[in-house]
C-alpha cells in the first residue's frame, strides 16, 4: 500500500497516511518509547444519523433513536460468542464509544499487537445479530440509560440541547430512550450496519512504537481476505433547524446539593472551507478562555461573590451542521450568574477585550495543544473526530498560531448574543 | 523505567524517573499526614486556601495569569486518602523545553510553586480572612455535593458503614461539623505543623537527571532540613461476625449495590499479588466472571466490577441495578464467589486475568501521572516493588494461591442505595 507523510513540526510528530482501494483511510502515528499501542477503528455514524438513504437508492430510511449506540453494543457479539473473550487472552483492553457523529472501536495493548489488530478489524467487519441477542441487550442498555438519568451532569447538558435545538437530532439522547430501544430489531441493525460500516465511511488510526512498513503490510493482508464491497455514498437527512433557540430557559429538580447550570450560546451556520473552519474553532476557544478563564476579571468577580466554584468550566463544539459554546458549573444562584455574565459582556463590548490577555491565553492554549500529544488515546480520538469533518487535527496548532487579536475582537461582538442564549438548571 | 530515590534533606526524599518521551515535565510534592477526625477537615481546606494567593502572587487571578503565560503550566493541589494516611499533593506540569523557545520556563514555574507552598498570604497570624471564608464555604458545598455523583456516593457510604469504628470511614474532604470551629489562625497553625513536620516526597517525571534535579529543586524551592513526625498504618481488621446490611432510601432511577469484603491480606503479604489476580478474575473487566454472569447472561446491570483497596485490605464490588432485583443480584454474586472458593476457575480465566493486570502495569509507563502515582503508592507503604517486579509476581501466582485468597475473603457489609417505590 502507498502511504504519504504529514509532518507536525511544532509538536515533533510525523503522521503516515495510506488509502485502500475499498476507500478506507489508515493513519499511523509513531510513538518512540511508548509501551502501549493503540488502534481505533471508527465509522462516521453517530446518534445524529437517524434518517438517510444511499446515493443510488431513493428509499429514505428512518431508524429508532439510539440505534448507533445499540449497534455498537451488538458488534461485541460474534457467531463464536463474546468478542471480549477473544481479546482477553491477548491482554488487550478493548472497548467502544458512540457520540453524536462517530462510533469507534478501539483497543490498547502492550503485547500481541498484530493479533489484536487483526481481531479488531475482523470483529468490526463481521456483524452477528439474532432476535435473541438483540432482545438480551435491551435489559443492559435500559440499565445504562437509567444510570445516565441519575447523573445530574448528563441531565443538565441534554436539557440544554433540547432547549437550544428545535429539530436537529443533537437534541436526542445518544443512547435513545427505553421506549425507542425497545423498538429496535435485528433488521434495523443490519440496515444501519450495511449503510455505515462500509470501509469508505470508516477510518483506522494506530499509534505506538511500531515499524511502519510492517504495519501497513499487515493491515493490507487483514483486508485482503475480505471481498471488496461497492462504494456508495450516503445521504444524511437533517430537518431544517431554525437559527433562534427553542427555549431560553429549562429547569428540572433532581437529588443534588446545590443547583447545576449549563449556559449555552447557539451558533449560526459558518461557511465551510478547510482553512477557516479550524481557525474559527481556535478563535472561539481563545475567546471563551479570555472571557471565562481563571485569569479573567469576570471569573474573579463571580468567584469572589460565591456565585461559582472550582467546577466552573467552558467548552466549544463545532460540527459541520451545528455548533454551540457552553459555560457550566455549580451555583447557588444560576440566574444571577447569567445576569452577571450578560452585564459584563454588554459592558465589555463597548470597551473591547485586552490585547495582553489575548497574547497570554494564546500561549496557554499552544502549550495545552502540545501536551495533548502525550496521550495516544486522546490524539486518536481527536484525530478521528476531525477527520470525519474533513480536517486534520495536526493542523490545529498552526490555525491557533494564526489567530490575531483582530479576529478575537470581531468574534466577541458576534458570538455572545443574548437571543441565542439558553440556560439549563438542575435544582435541588 | 529507572527510578532513583534519595533522601536529599532531613525529612525530604526525591524520587526521579528520567524519561524523554513526554511533551511535559511533572513535579509532584506529597505531604503525608495521619487520617484522623480532628485534622481531616484542616487537611482538606489547606490546598484550597493555598491556591488562593501567596506573597508574590496575591490572588488566584495573578497565579492563573502566571501559569497561562508559562504556556499553560498547571499547578494543582488536592487531597486523597491512602489507607489511614491523608495525603496532600501539589502537582506542577510544564511543557518540556524541547518544544518551546523559553529557557526560563522551568525557573519561573518552580518559583510560583515555591510561593504557593511556602510563602502563603498571612494576615495577623492567620490566613487571609476573605479567602478563608470563601474557601470554607466552598468546602461546605463540596462535602454536601458528595450526593451528586451517585456511584461514588454509594462507594463512600459503604466504606463509612463498613469501617465505622476506624478512621478510614472519614471522607477525605472532611466533616461539616468541623467547619464552624475552624478559624484562619488555627488553620495557619496546622499549615505550619505540616510544612515543618510532615514527611515530604517529591516525585519528578521528566527529562531531567536525578543529580541535576536534586540541586535545582532544593535551590528553587528553598527546601531545608526538617524534623519529621512519622505516620503509620493501623492493624488490619477482620470481618464482623454478623453481616452488616445497610440500605438507604433515595429517589433515583437506578439502584446502587455495593458489597464490602475484608480480605485479611496486607499489601506487603506474599499473597497480595494473588489477591489482585483474584479480583481481576472475579470482577476486573469484560473478561471477568461477574461481567459475564451478571451482565451478559442475566442482563441485570450495565456495569459491575470489583476492586481491591490496597492499603485497607478490603475488596469492594459495585454495580448499578434495578432495586427490585437486589436480592437476585446478591445471590448471583455470592454464587460466583463460591465458584472461586470451590476452585471452579479455568486456566484460561487465570491467564486472561494475568494478562489484563500485566498490561495495565506495563501501560503505567506511558503516562507521567500514573508513573508518579504508582511510585508514590510504593513509597507511602514503605514497600517498594517496581512495575516489572509486580508483573513477575503476578505471572508466578498459582491456582492454589488464588484458592488461599478465596478462603480468606469474607463479606462484611452490603449497602444498597435507591428506592423500591417505583
Amino acid at each position: 500500500m502507498q502511504y504519504d507523510k504529514i509532518i507536525g513540526e511544532a509538536v515533533k510528530e510525523v503522521l503516515y497516511r495510506g488509502k485502500f482501494q475499498n476507500g478506507l483511510e489508515v493513519f499511523f502515528l509513531p510513538k518512540k518509547g511508548y509501551i502501549k499501542k493503540f488502534a481505533l477503528f471508527a465509522t462516521k455514524f453517530g446518534s445524529n444519523d437517524l434518517v438517510f438513504n444511499r446515493l443510488h437508492d431513493t428509499k429514505v430510511i428512518e431508524v429508532p433513536e439510539g440505534i448507533a449506540h445499540f449497534l455498537e453494543h451488538k458488534m461485541f457479539e460474534s457467531q463464536e460468542g463474546n468478542v471480549f473473550d477473544k481479546f482477553a487472552p491477548l491482554g488487550a483492553s478493548v472497548n467502544a464509544y458512540t457520540n453524536f457523529n462517530v462510533t469507534a472501536y478501539y483497543f490498547t495493548a502492550t503485547n500481541n499487537f498484530y493479533e489484536n489488530l487483526k481481531l479488531l478489524i475482523s470483529f468490526v467487519q463481521n456483524p452477528y445479530f439474532t432476535d435473541e441477542n438483540v432482545e438480551k441487550e435491551k435489559g443492559i442498555i435500559t440499565q445504562e440509560i437509567k444510570m445516565y438519568q441519575d447523573n445530574p451532569q448528563w441531565k443538565v447538558f441534554f436539557n440544554l440541547l433540547k432547549a437550544m435545538y428545535h429539530k436537529h437530532p443533537v437534541r436526542i439522547d445518544i443512547a435513545g430512550t427505553e421506549e425507542s430501544i425497545n423498538r429496535i430489531t435485528k433488521e434495523d441493525l443490519y440496515q444501519c450496519y450495511n449503510t455505515f460500516y462500509h470501509p469508505s465511511n470508516m477510518v483506522l488510526f494506530i499509534a505506538g512504537d511500531l515499524e511502519k512498513d510492517k504495519l501497513f503490510n499487515e493491515i493490507e493482508m487483514s483486508f485482503d481476505d475480505q471481498g471488496s464491497k461497492e462504494i456508495s455514498s450516503i445521504v444524511r437527512h437533517y430537518p431544517a433547524e431554525a437559527t433562534h433557540v427553542k427555549n431560553s430557559l429549562v429547569e428540572e429538580k433532581m437529588i443534588v446539593s446545590t443547583p447545576l447550570f449549563y449556559l449555552g450560546y447557539k451558533e449560526k451556520e459558518i461557511p465551510y472551507d478547510h482553512t477557516n473552519f479550524l481557525k474559527h474553532e481556535a478563535i472561539i476557544r481563545v475567546l471563551l478562555d479570555m472571557v471565562f478563564g481563571r485569569s479573567s476579571d469576570l471569573y474573579e468577580d463571580l468567584y469572589q461573590k460565591g456565585l461559582i466554584d472550582q467546577s466552573f468550566n467552558f467548552d466549544y463544539v463545532r460540527e459541520l451542521d451545528y455548533g454551540h459554546s457552553i459555560i457550566n458549573g455549580n451555583s447557588r444562584d444560576p440566574h444571577k450568574v447569567k445576569e452577571t455574565i450578560n452585564n459584563w459582556i454588554l459592558n465589555r463590548k463597548k470597551i473591547g477585550l485586552k490585547e495582553e490577555d489575548f497574547i497570554r491565553i494564546k500561549r496557554k492554549q499552544i502549550g495545552e495543544n502540545i501536551s495533548f500529544y502525550n496521550s495516544i488515546e486522546y490524539i486518536g480520538n481527536s484525530f478521528v473526530g476531525y477527520h470525519f469533518k474533513g480536517l486534520n487535527f495536526m493542523d490545529y496548532l498552526q490555525a491557533l498560531k494564526e489567530v490575531t487579536y483582530q479576529d478575537i475582537h470581531q468574534s466577541f461582538i458576534n458570538h455572545f448574543s443574548e437571543d441565542l442564549q439558553v440556560l439549563s438548571v438542575i435544582n435541588p | 523505567m529507572e527510578l532513583i530515590s534519595e533522601k536529599i534533606l532531613k525529612g525530604t526524599h526525591l524520587h526521579t524517573i528520567t524519561v524523554d518521551k513526554f511533551k511535559t515535565n511533572s513535579l509532584n510534592i506529597y505531604f503525608q499526614q495521619p487520617l484522623v477526625p480532628q485534622e481531616v477537615t484542616y487537611n482538606a481546606l489547606l490546598p484550597m486556601i493555598m491556591q488562593r494567593g501567596c506573597q508574590e502572587y496575591k490572588d488566584a487571578r495573578l497565579i492563573a495569569k502566571e501559569l497561562e503565560y508559562l504556556y499553560g503550566a498547571n499547578l494543582i493541589g488536592d487531597i486523597s486518602k491512602k489507607g489511614e494516611k491523608h495525603i496532600i499533593l501539589f502537582t506542577l506540569t510544564t511543557i518540556a523545553l524541547d518544544y518551546l523557545e523559553e529557557p526560563k520556563l522551568m525557573d519561573s514555574a518552580l518559583n510560583l510553586m515555591k510561593e504557593v507552598l511556602f510563602r502563603p498570604l498571612i494576615d495577623e497570624g492567620g490566613f487571609d480572612k476573605d479567602y478563608f471564608n470563601q474557601e470554607v464555604s466552598n468546602l461546605e458545598s463540596k462535602i454536601k455535593g458528595r450526593v451528586n455523583n451517585k456511584n461514588q456516593y454509594a462507594l463512600d457510604r459503604c466504606i463509612e458503614e463498613m469501617c465505622r469504628d476506624e478512621n478510614y470511614r472519614l471522607y477525605e474532604y472532611g466533616r461539616l461539623e468541623d467547619l464552624k470551629a475552624i478559624n484562619p489562625m488555627k488553620l495557619y497553625n496546622h499549615y505550619e505543623k505540616i510544612i515543618n513536620n510532615s514527611p515530604i516526597d517529591i516525585v519528578m517525571v521528566g527529562s531531567m537527571k536525578h543529580q541535576e534535579a536534586k540541586d535545582y529543586i532544593i535551590k528553587k524551592l528553598h527546601l531545608k532540613d526538617r524534623n519529621i513526625e512519622g505516620v503509620s498504618f493501623p492493624e488490619m481488621i477482620a470481618a464482623k461476625e454478623d453481616l452488616n446490611e445497610v440500605s438507604e432510601d433515595m429517589d433515583i432511577s437506578q439502584g446502587k449495590l455495593i458489597l464490602g469484603y475484608r480480605t485479611q491480606i496486607s499489601y506487603q503479604a506474599p499473597l497480595y499479588p494473588a489477591l489482585l489476580l483474584y479480583s481481576s478474575i472475579l470482577g476486573g473487566g469484560a473478561h471477568s466472571k461477574l461481567f459475564l454472569k451478571v451482565r451478559e447472561e442475566r442482563s441485570l446491570c450495565y456495569y459491575i466490577y470489583s476492586k481491591v483497596d490496597k492499603f485497607k485490605s478490603i475488596m469492594l464490588i459495585s454495580c448499578g441495578i434495578d432495586v427490585a432485583k437486589a436480592e437476585e443480584t446478591k445471590a448471583v454474586i455470592a454464587d460466583e464467589l463460591n465458584e472461586m472458593r470451590l476452585g471452579n476457575i479455568t486456566q484460561e480465566e487465570i491467564d486472561n486475568g494475568k494478562e489484563a493486570i500485566i498490561t495495565a502495569i506495563q501501560a503505567l509507563g506511558d503516562n507521567s501521572n500514573s508513573l508518579a502515582e504508582y511510585t508514590y503508592s510504593q513509597i507511602v507503604g514503605d514497600f517498594y516493588l517496581s512495575p516489572e517486579e509486580l508483573a513477575n509476581k503476578i505471572r508466578a501466582v498459582s491456582l492454589n494461591d488464588i484458592l488461599e485468597v478465596a478462603s480468606s475473603i469474607k463479606l462484611d457489609t452490603t449497602y444498597l442505595l435507591g428506592t423500591s417505590k417505583n
